[in-house]
């Protein structure tokens, strides 16, 4: 199967066709290596995307869902940027198949 | 929500329908905005405006997203709450209980409560 | 044939709230036909208005706005329905 078509910042125009080894690849192309702790995030922001049809509209958004969803000890700035290096929002966003939130710069 | 904390939050009200325009897109931004940086807000829906909250919406066969749905992540984002006009559920013919994203309803004369009311 | 006596086929696609809506009922005459469109469907939920009989909805839009199962079925029309109906017309006015 082709890789899924992407817009010029490398988010899928499609998010129904993510796949496990189609983030695998685009976390590669940023020197990321998905660990357990990783998925845990994608699949949150899978789900949140298949319940509310959005991705998190900026960085601190994102940070406040992971909070209410899974805690303080993930939910927070540093957590996430040392899983997602640049802007958490953003990159996390591209692996996992979503939408680019609407308010990152 | 007793007296003191309503005086500092702000109410954003949303009352023209969704899909049409942009102006009630635009008012729940500003809302998840004021939430991002933890200011207290909530969402009343007007007028029109319940047309939000009806359920059995599907946007997607006009190509958008269905705002309902994009709704019920706003008390995630930390919105106080979501209140809805009794009056206009009922001009409208939606049932109080019936909403997938579940509204404190409301009187007319409750954004009165509130110092800051914002309407785009 | 004079063209105040020629049925117009009206395309109303304001909310109710809005001033053209009601300039638009104002407008219509008996032998005139009403299509709704996007934000003008949320009148056939409206306990306050008042449409004329026969009026017809575009059954995207209802579906979009969750109204599908609130509207009678004879009442909506598809796309296909609504390039017939704007062949029926003449006249034709957009609000």
């Amino acid at each position: 199967m082709a890789f899924p078509e992407r817009n010029n910042e490398g988010f899928l125009n499609n998010p129904w066709q993510w796949s496990e080894p189609v983030a695998t690849e685009i976390a590669a192309e940023s020197g990321i290596e998905l660990t357990d702790n990783h998925w845990e995030i994608i699949q949150l922001l899978r789900d949140f995307y298949k319940q509310h049809e959005i991705s998190p509209p900026s960085n601190r958004l994102f940070v406040k869902a992971v909070k209410e969803l899974l805690g303080e000890e993930k939910g927070n700035s540093i957590y996430l940027m040392q899983l997602f290096p640049g802007t958490p929002a953003k990159t996390a966003c591209r692996i996992a198949g979503l939408p680019r939130p609407t308010n990152c710069l | 929500m007793n007296d003191d904390s309503s005086a500092d939050t702000v109410l954003i009200v949303i009352d023209r329908p969704p899909y049409g325009d942009w102006h009630g897109r635009e008012a729940l931004d500003m809302a998840l905005s004021l939430a991002a940086f933890d200011r207290p807000v909530a969402v009343l829906f007007r007028g029109e405006g319940v047309h939000w909250l009806r359920p059995g919406q599907n946007a997607s066969v006009i190509d958008q997203k269905t705002v309902s749905r994009n709704l019920s992540a706003a008390t995630l984002f930390g919105v106080e709450a979501l209140y809805a006009d009794r009056s206009t559920l009922a001009r409208f013919q939606i049932g109080e209980t019936e909403p997938d994203v579940t509204p404190i309803v409301v009187d007319p004369d409750f954004y009165h409560r509130f110092k800051k009311v914002v309407q785009l | 044939m004079n063209d105040t006596a020629m049925p117009a086929l009206h395309l109303l696609n304001k909310a109710p709230s809005h001033p053209r809506f009601q300039a638009c009922l104002a407008a219509m005459d008996p032998a005139d036909q009403l299509l709704l469109l996007e934000n003008a469907v949320i009148a056939l939920v409206d306990k306050t208005a008042s449409l004329p009989a026969g009026t017809r909805a575009l059954a995207s839009d209802c579906e979009a706005r969750g109204l599908s199962d609130k509207v009678a079925a004879s009442a909506l029309t598809d796309m296909a329905d609504m390039v017939e109906l704007t062949d029926q017309f003449t006249k034709i006015i957009s609000w």
